[in-house]
């Protein structure tokens, strides 16, 4: 019984695998991967893929994605820096807009995929070339020398560990409750299940969709305040791949194309995975063309084992 | 019962104690990153950590798939290893993505490398390099500068000269007037500076006049897209100065498609096989080059040289608190033009 | 002797934990129809596997015309001269009917390529010869269910196989369609090719086949011929206990619940009729006269631009399906696997979904209470799954239309919609519907019942409303109802 969830849920399975992989770097780089120190700074590498992946989880739940993430990341970021340095808004404000303006690129894109009918791939890809200009437009080659209070938020310490790992941790609770507990966030399960059944139950989908791609926007939102935050500076280059990088943890987190699994927790430990594997590289003094073949031959492996798995569980029925 | 604000402020307060003391507890924990970085930054105790004969070097970039960086810096970095003897190794995404070279940077410095040579991508990177720095691990920054930071020392070239550079030969090459359009990756600091000097010269002269400022991202088809675009637009064009690896060989594509090889004047950066083999057909007038592999053997060898302590300057440099290596070096620039190209061509 | 076109011996199969198939022999003549009867899991389709060469048995063999036949794929089959029409439509939507009915073997010209001529003129002729009037180039995309099983069934016979093998050919068909399928299986027949035909409709069966085989559970239960066997014989074999049937007290004296004044769309107009508490309503009509089409304006589903709906005489405006589940109406629609179910989702799941959505007391899933729920539910309408946490994907046709009837009850309607309660449902499971249903009028509620089965009609429902070209052609009382009226007003 035990055995069963375990392979079947891909949480567990991916802890376990995790747990392994951990115990094995800790043997073989005892002085350098199993500290406190790189143990953190892995978490902080992986908090704002996270708090994407949270989003992108959601979306994947009702069975569609958005590619335009990795640029409202930027956008958000430079646009709430430009906001402070050349308007010289305070802190608080500009972020609100910030956050105001991905809210609004969620929306568009969102209304155009549920109510127009237009296809989320191609939508989301247009929008992430608009979006990506957009940023470009807004911060040139970049904005550094950010005020001080607005780099407290992603630069400061909660018991030595930066603070965007504890938003990534709170936001990954948060959704993990929702999506659990709580009818309106069921309903993506229903919705990626079957779409026109859910509408037919009484669930409005496309009102439901439109708010799955404006929270998805607003937490990449999230995301480039923090990184512009923590690096002290807005890069208009910020999320370049990053929507593939968290559709890989999404799916390897337990989210299928098609609609209807995943669960939030998935999310997190996806990221987690990639950013162990990623970590441990670095370590181990992989060069980065090896990075991403080796990540792509461990998302293959994983779906393709849990294929095997599935298939056998289903004939065992 | 009615309730003003206050008590249910109160009762809401006490029904949630637990919140509270939580949000209190997280308010007071939390620690704010300091003011000014720089003062806290301690005298570097450079060398005294170091296990010499277990020595290491890694030399973090991004892109470090893109075929200058390979051919260039990573050969010279490469060879200079083996002629010390010493481990070195090469980290960082395969893409351009400088916050992912910064969790590299970041990670990298936990393994405690003896030294540390760092692409200068954009300025976002300096707190990745001021946390190397006060861990005690020399570190140095080439290509690019980063000012900003702690850096030990710095080997580059100076991009506004590289735009000077092209905008004189532009100046000469086109008889002082005429369309000029130029093209590179916007938004990066570098390439900006270059755009900068080349403007600055053409100021002089009123004569040029500057139709256009255009971004290939870095990608040979879409260099020659625009220029062709340009050449339709503007028929009278001049010359083109191409900023990025790529523009080179593309705005050189649209202009032999179009018929004007050599009526259009060329000027660009690098000096890749494509690039020299344009610059000998005439079709580029004059590649300014930089001297790629100097900037990581001597990073590298600056290093090798604060652990070393080649060059001791006191009694103890890290109890001084100063730095045995040059701060900053120009290595120059490389004007490659048809009468010396074929020195280039192997 | 005379040698059977094919002949089953001692076939055995098992899936890890099933037994599918045990033992089962039959024979088929050549130019016989004979017709395959059991209930949903009784082994019919594990059976075609076998025979159309995607199942290889565990034990036994197949001989075609008296020789071992012996199938590593459909090709084998189909190339040995088997060919089956499948339930779920193979067709390629975007392709035209001619190339799908010769998919793999289209006519080429000299330079290899594609000769559409020829194609179409090859197609024309087959469907003449079929008796079916489509035009070959027309997209595959563009036609009614109907049809499309037609062009399934002329790409079988583009083959020109020695076995024809029907598996529930006439689900989505017209009345007419089915005269015309029937037609051709005649002429098969003259010609010497066997049909081996699955239905779960007695009626057809007792109509074409000349001998009927029954599975149950796996086990062959004989072959009879159809002379001189009785429907309720063929039923008792199949089910193997006696279908007990609650009769239908009707009781005219409820008040008027719904009320539908004047409907109209650009699928329908002036539709207007009412339903009181207790009453059973039957939608009879041909396939697309707008039956469904009606259903789906009263449950907020599709906009309409005249009319009203009124509930306990109060007009009420329809947006979205919520509007009317709030109202208490409800909807089981007819295509339970596209419409209906949640399928990779469990029991508990697909049985609440609808009632948390029609309350607004509480944000938070009660997991219990669903669980409490779902099991209520299953205890009243006897569904018969392992667990409440088994997935509908795997559950028979019969208990998928259970688990939307628990879905609908759950949120305590007033009005159920239902659109062919007993489609894909087999005959016990059938029967428990029906008297589900009955039991629901009963206890007040009020419905509507829309099918193509005109037996399920005339004896389920108290009124019947015959639906033509979208304007409501007549209207019967149970009493005088038959079989020719309906259908001489729906035609």
């Amino acid at each position: 019984m035990f055995l069963k969830t375990l392979i079947r849920d891909r949480v567990y399975s991916l802890l376990v695998l995790l747990i392994i992989v951990s115990i094995v770097a800790a043997i073989i780089f005892p002085a350098t991967f199993p500290t406190f120190g790189n143990v953190s700074q892995l978490l902080l590498n992986l908090s704002i893929d996270t708090i994407v992946a949270v989003g992108m989880m959601i979306l994947l739940i009702s069975g569609v994605f958005d590619l335009s993430v990795g640029s409202i990341v930027a956008f958000t970021g430079c646009l709430t820096a430009y906001l402070m340095e050349f308007y010289s808004l305070p802190v608080p404000i500009a972020l609100v807009l910030g956050l105001c303006s991905a809210l609004m690129i969620g929306w568009l894109n969102g209304y155009l995929i549920a109510y127009q009918g237009i296809n989320p791939m191609i939508q989301t890809l247009a929008m992430m070339g608009i979006v990506r200009g957009g940023a470009l437009l807004v911060s040139g080659s970049g904005i550094q020398n950010l005020p001080y209070w607005f780099n407290a938020i992603g630069q400061s310490r909660l018991l030595g560990i930066q603070m965007p790992v504890w938003y990534m941790l709170l936001v990954v609770f948060l959704f993990a409750f929702l999506t659990n507990k709580t009818i309106f966030f069921r309903r993506y399960y229903f919705i990626g299940s079957n779409e026109k059944a859910a509408d037919l139950s009484g669930i409005r989908v496309k009102r439901m969709k439109l708010f799955a791609f404006m929270l998805s926007a607003a937490l990449a939102g999230v995301a480039g305040i923090l990184l512009s935050s923590r690096l002290g500076t807005a890069l208009p280059t910020m999320g370049r791949g990053l929507e593939l990088r968290v559709i890989t943890a999404v799916i390897l987190g337990g989210a299928s194309l098609s609609g209807g699994s995943g669960k939030i927790t998935g999310a997190l430990m996806g990221a987690l995975f990639m950013g162990v594997v990623a970590n441990i590289m670095v370590i181990a003094r992989v060069s980065g063309y090896w990075q991403e073949i080796i990540l792509g031959i461990i998302l293959i492996l994983t779906l393709w084992a849990d294929n095997l798995v599935q298939r056998r569980y289903k004939l065992n029925l | 019962m009615m309730m003003n604000g206050r008590d249910m402020f109160i009762r809401s307060l006490v029904r949630y104690r637990l919140i509270c003391f939580l949000i209190a507890g997280i308010v007071i924990g939390c620690e704010l990153p300091p003011r000014n970085s720089a003062t806290i930054t301690r005298a570097v105790s450079v060398g005294d950590s170091v296990r010499v004969g277990n020595e290491e070097y890694v030399m973090i970039t991004t892109a470090v798939t893109m075929p200058m960086y390979v051919h260039h810096d990573q050969a010279a970095f490469i060879k200079w290893g083996k002629a010390r003897g010493v481990k070195v190794s090469i980290l960082g995404p395969a893409e351009w993505d400088v916050p992912a070279q910064i969790n590299t940077i970041e990670e990298v410095i936990g393994t405690r490398p003896t030294g540390l040579l760092i692409n200068g991508t954009d300025p976002a990177i300096a707190q990745a390099i001021n946390k190397a720095v006060a861990a005690g691990i020399p570190t140095v920054v080439y290509d690019s500068d980063i000012p900003n930071s702690d850096r030990h020392a710095f080997l580059g070239t100076d991009w506004y000269e590289i735009g000077r550079m092209q905008g004189e030969e532009m100046v000469k090459l086109i008889g002082s007037k005429g369309k000029v359009a130029y093209m590179g990756i916007l938004g990066l600091t570098n390439m900006e500076q270059g755009f900068l000097g080349m403007l600055d010269v053409f100021k002089n002269y009123p004569g040029i006049e500057v139709v256009g400022k255009y971004d290939d991202k870095a990608n040979v088809e879409t260099a020659a897209r625009i220029t062709s675009d340009v050449l339709s637009a503007h028929p009278d064009i001049a010359g083109f100065c191409g900023f990025d690896s790529n523009s080179g060989p593309g705005i050189a594509l649209a202009v032999k498609e179009a018929g004007k090889a050599g009526k259009v004047k060329i000027t660009t950066v690098d000096w890749e096989p494509e690039h020299l083999a344009l610059v000998k057909d005439g079709t580029i007038s004059m590649l300014a080059g930089q001297k790629r592999e100097l900037f990581t053997w001597y990073g590298a060898q600056f290093l090798f040289d604060m652990v070393h302590q080649t060059n001791r300057l006191s009694h103890s440099d890290a109890a001084a608190g100063i730095t045995n290596v040059p701060s900053t070096i120009n290595t120059g620039l490389l004007k490659i033009t048809r009468e010396n190209v074929d020195e280039f061509i192997k | 002797m005379i040698i059977p076109r094919i002949d089953i011996a001692d076939i055995s199969k098992s899936f890890p934990g099933v037994k599918a198939l045990k033992h089962v022999s039959l024979s088929v003549a050549a130019g016989e129809v004979h017709a395959l009867c059991g209930e949903n899991g009784a082994g019919k389709s594990t059976l075609m596997n076998i025979l159309s060469g995607n199942l290889q048995p565990d034990e036994g063999q197949i001989f075609l015309n008296g020789n071992a036949f012996v199938s590593n794929g459909p090709r084998d089959a189909l190339r040995a001269g088997i060919a089956v029409v499948f339930q779920h439509l193979s067709l390629a939507e975007e392709v035209s009917v001619a190339e799908n009915i010769f998919v793999n073997q289209q006519p080429v010209n000299r330079f290899g390529l594609i000769d559409h001529a020829l194609l179409n003129k090859n197609s024309r002729i087959l469907l003449e010869e079929l008796n079916i009037e489509l035009d070959p180039s027309s997209i595959v995309g563009s036609l009614s269910p109907a049809q499309r099983q037609m062009v399934e069934i002329a790409k079988a016979l583009a083959k020109d196989p020695q076995v024809l093998i029907l598996d529930e050919p006439t689900a989505s068909l017209t009345d007419e369609s089915i005269r015309v399928l029937f037609e051709i299986i005649v002429r098969l027949k003259k010609r010497g090719t066997s049909v081996i035909y699955i239905s779960h409709r007695l009626a057809e069966i007792f109509e074409i086949a000349d001998r009927v085989s029954v599975l149950k559970d796996g086990e062959f239960k004989g072959t009879f011929p159809r002379k001189g066997l009785s429907r309720e014989e063929l039923i008792q074999r199949m089910v193997g206990r006696e279908i007990k049937t609650v009769p239908r007290t009707r009781d005219e004296s409820g008040e008027v619940i719904l009320d539908v004044a004047g409907l109209s769309s650009h699928k329908f107009s002036n539709i207007s009729f009412s339903l009181r508490s207790g009453e059973i309503v039957g939608m009879a009509g041909l396939i697309g006269a707008g039956r469904t089409e009606i259903a789906r304006a009263i449950f907020g589903i599709d906009n309409y631009n005249e009319g009203e709906v009124r509930l306990r005489g109060k007009a009420i405006k329809l947006s979205h399906p919520i509007d009317a589940i709030r109202h208490g109406i409800g909807y089981v629609t007819e295509d339970r696997k596209k419409l209906g179910l949640f399928q990779e989702m469990t029991v508990t799941d697909n049985i609440a979904v609808s009632k948390a959505e029609s309350t607004t007391e509480s944000n938070f899933v009660d997991k219990y209470a669903a669980l409490r729920l779902a099991s209520d539910y299953r205890t009243r309408l006897s569904i018969a799954t392992s667990s409440l946490d088994q997935l509908t994907v795997s559950l028979s046709g019969g208990n998928q239309q259970k688990v939307l009837l628990a879905k609908w009850l759950a949120t305590s309607p007033e009005v159920l919609i239902i659109d062919e309660p007993t489609h894909g449902v087999d005959v016990g499971a059938k029967q428990e519907i029906y008297n589900i249903l009955t039991d629901l009028a009963r206890n007040g509620l009020a419905l509507i019942v829309i099918s193509s089965e005109l037996p399920e009609l005339l004896s389920l429902c108290d009124r019947i409303l015959v639906v033509r070209r979208g304007e409501i052609s007549g209207v019967l009382s149970a009493g005088e109802a038959t079989e020719e009226m309906i259908l001489s007003l729906a035609m």
